[in-house]
């Protein structure tokens, strides 16, 4: 794992997001307004680092519902601690995560 | 997942993208990565489409939220992978050596256009009748340097020469010319009489000769300052101080003086003191015999020039001129090559007799194929440097031609022929791959005869290459490469 808490602006504010409740890649990118071509590297980065993990949902919910199983992302707990970190660090992600959350 | 027909278009072209992005991915996750995509690309387009909202721009917003699978590809690659060390080990191969030759030669052909000097150089001669035609001017013993000839020798060569088939003056000289709507520019002026054109056996493709006074364009200047307009016979143009109306224009392959844009003004007599006089020879006559010959017609024409004052330039010899310093420097850098590395070819035939052909026809062709490369860009760049506006007739007095492109070519096969040569010693005799991980063996200070250097490694386990520090005089070969057999394959296949 690199220094997780020497963490970009933006990738912190795509950790928050995530930790906010909001999973997917695209949502992600609705919420934060960056574009996917910031999003998804910020996203791998982030799993490689340990600070987020992905998953597939559950294949029977995706069949039930006749649609694709999409990937999820959450927070690990490390993550959590690199964002603790990072709101002391930037103010205005201390004050969304502040704000409401999806869950 | 498989598209319906009522799949949108935009829906489709986000998969196909996503598709090309995935190639970049690394094989044990792409599939996975796909699945994630084409999810994501699914449900924002069947979300919008039942809440009513999906309409052309959000199809563009789709497709262009899908241009980050490109980055997103890339990042994973990087994380995944060494792309350090897979660009290294890339690097290393010999395809990549042979790529890299070839980039500066089609660098060559985009800059000069599709190399003209070359194709000038190897077409020309044969594409037109230069055969016997030459330039002749003067050299005076007392006082050196090139000059031009009296106007008045010009007629009494065309007429009495036994030797010549026709004779013509002229003076070039860089004159403004001012054309209707273009700035006004200076090419090169050549003033001739209309037997200029006959003795260079050459008719306009537009237009005629003027049999008095009139103006003939070359095709380069035709088509920059008139746009290849065919309309412009009969009107005029301004050189100088004076009008002079357009008569015709030449082939785009007309290169026999110059290569830059000119302009030939045709007028009844040559003016001015001293001209350079083109002629074309009868079949067997040489050089010797036109100088005594002229000579003493000059002579009879009451000018008198001491014997071998004559210089004569054959087109012909001229155009090939290169291709001969070419040949030159590259025979002098062979010869430097062999003192250098004394070849022993009893020892190469011996080897070739017992050792296994197809990797030594691979080594040779490699290296045909480097050294074939290297000097066609040493040749072309040379020469499209030196001779990209130069004049043939003043090879003389461009820089570039005579001796500086001998210099040159010397000085670059030389340097072609021991970096090809080196870069060879250094690769994997097996599989030509650039051989790594150096490891110094000894000292040579420390241990009395016994071997201390350099060990290379191929990284593919073909063999280690032994080099040493200090090679012996009685050693034939002083690097030594021992193979290594397919017992060690396994241990580098486990390494990588």
């Amino acid at each position: 794992m690199s220094d997780s808490t020497n963490l970009s602006h933006t990738a912190a504010l795509i950790l928050q997001t995530v930790d906010n409740g909001w999973s997917y890649g695209f949502d992600i990118m609705d919420v934060t307004g960056l574009p996917s071509g910031t999003v998804y590297p910020a996203l791998r980065r982030m799993e490689n680092d340990g600070l987020i993990s992905s998953q597939w949902e559950a294949e029977k919910h995706a069949a039930a519902e006749q649609r694709p199983k999409r990937k999820y992302y959450r927070i690990t707990r490390t993550g959590a601690q690199a964002l603790e970190y990072v709101r002391k660090r930037y103010a205005l992600i201390g004050k969304l995560a502040a704000g409401k959350s999806r869950r | 997942m498989r598209p319906d027909d009522s799949t949108p278009v935009s829906v489709r072209f986000s998969r196909a993208l996503i598709r090309i992005a995935a190639r970049l991915v690394p094989v044990p996750r792409r599939q996975d990565w796909e699945e994630e995509w084409f999810a994501e690309i699914w449900h924002r387009w069947q979300f919008l489409f039942h809440a009513g909202a999906w309409n052309k721009r959000e199809a563009l917003s789709l497709t262009r939220n899908c241009l980050g699978a490109f980055p997103d590809a890339a990042a994973l690659l990087i994380l995944q992978e060494n792309v350090y060390a897979r660009l290294r080990s890339l690097a290393r191969s010999p395809r990549v050596c042979l790529a890299a030759l070839l980039v500066p030669l089609l660098g060559v052909a985009v800059f000069s256009s599709g190399f003209p000097a070359t194709r000038q150089l190897l077409i020309s001669p044969w594409q037109h009748n230069v055969s016997g035609l030459l330039f002749i001017w003067r050299h005076p013993v007392m006082t050196g340097g090139d000059r031009g000839l009296p106007p008045d020798v010009v007629p009494a060569w065309a007429s009495e020469s036994r030797l010549l088939e026709g004779a013509a003056g002229f003076t070039i000289s860089q004159r403004s010319l001012l054309a209707p709507k273009s700035a006004p520019f200076q090419p090169l002026v050549v003033i001739s009489d209309p037997r200029l054109f006959q003795v260079l056996k050459m008719t306009p493709v537009l237009g005629t000769v003027p049999k008095n006074s009139g103006v003939i364009l070359d095709h380069r200047t035709w088509v920059s300052l008139y746009g290849a307009n065919a309309g412009i016979i009969g009107s005029r143009v301004a050189i100088g101080n004076a009008l002079f109306p357009i008569a015709g224009v030449l082939p785009a392959s007309f290169p026999v003086l110059t290569r830059q844009p000119t302009v030939y003004l045709v007028e009844p007599q040559v003016p001015g003191r001293r001209v350079m006089v083109v002629a074309r020879a009868r079949a067997g006559a040489s050089e010797r015999q036109i100088d005594s010959e002229l000579t003493k017609i000059a002579e009879d024409a009451t000018y008198y020039f001491f014997r071998s004052e004559l210089r004569f330039k054959f087109v012909k010899g001229a155009f090939l001129a290169p291709l001969g310093l070419f040949t030159l420097a590259i025979s002098i850098a062979t010869l430097l090559l062999v003192a250098a590395y004394r070849p022993n070819p009893v020892r190469a035939y011996r080897a070739w007799k017992t050792g296994d052909r197809k990797p030594m026809i691979r080594r040779a062709a490699f290296f045909s194929a480097k050294l074939a490369l290297s000097l066609a860009f040493l040749f072309t760049a040379a020469l499209e440097w030196s001779r990209s506006n130069s004049a043939l007739l003043f090879g003389s007095r461009d820089p570039g031609s005579g001796p500086v492109l001998l210099w040159i070519y010397i000085a670059g096969s030389m340097w072609v022929f021991f970096w090809a040569l080196a870069d060879q010693r250094a690769r994997c005799r097996v599989c030509l791959r650039l051989l790594c991980f150096p490891v110094r063996v000894g000292c040579p200070g420390c241990l009395l005869l016994d071997w201390s250097g350099t060990e290379l490694l191929c990284t593919e386990g073909h063999g280690v290459l032994h080099v040493p520090h200090l090679a012996p005089s009685w050693a034939e070969e002083p690097e030594h490469w021992i193979a290594l057999d397919e017992s060690w394959h396994d241990l580098f296949a486990a390494a990588k």
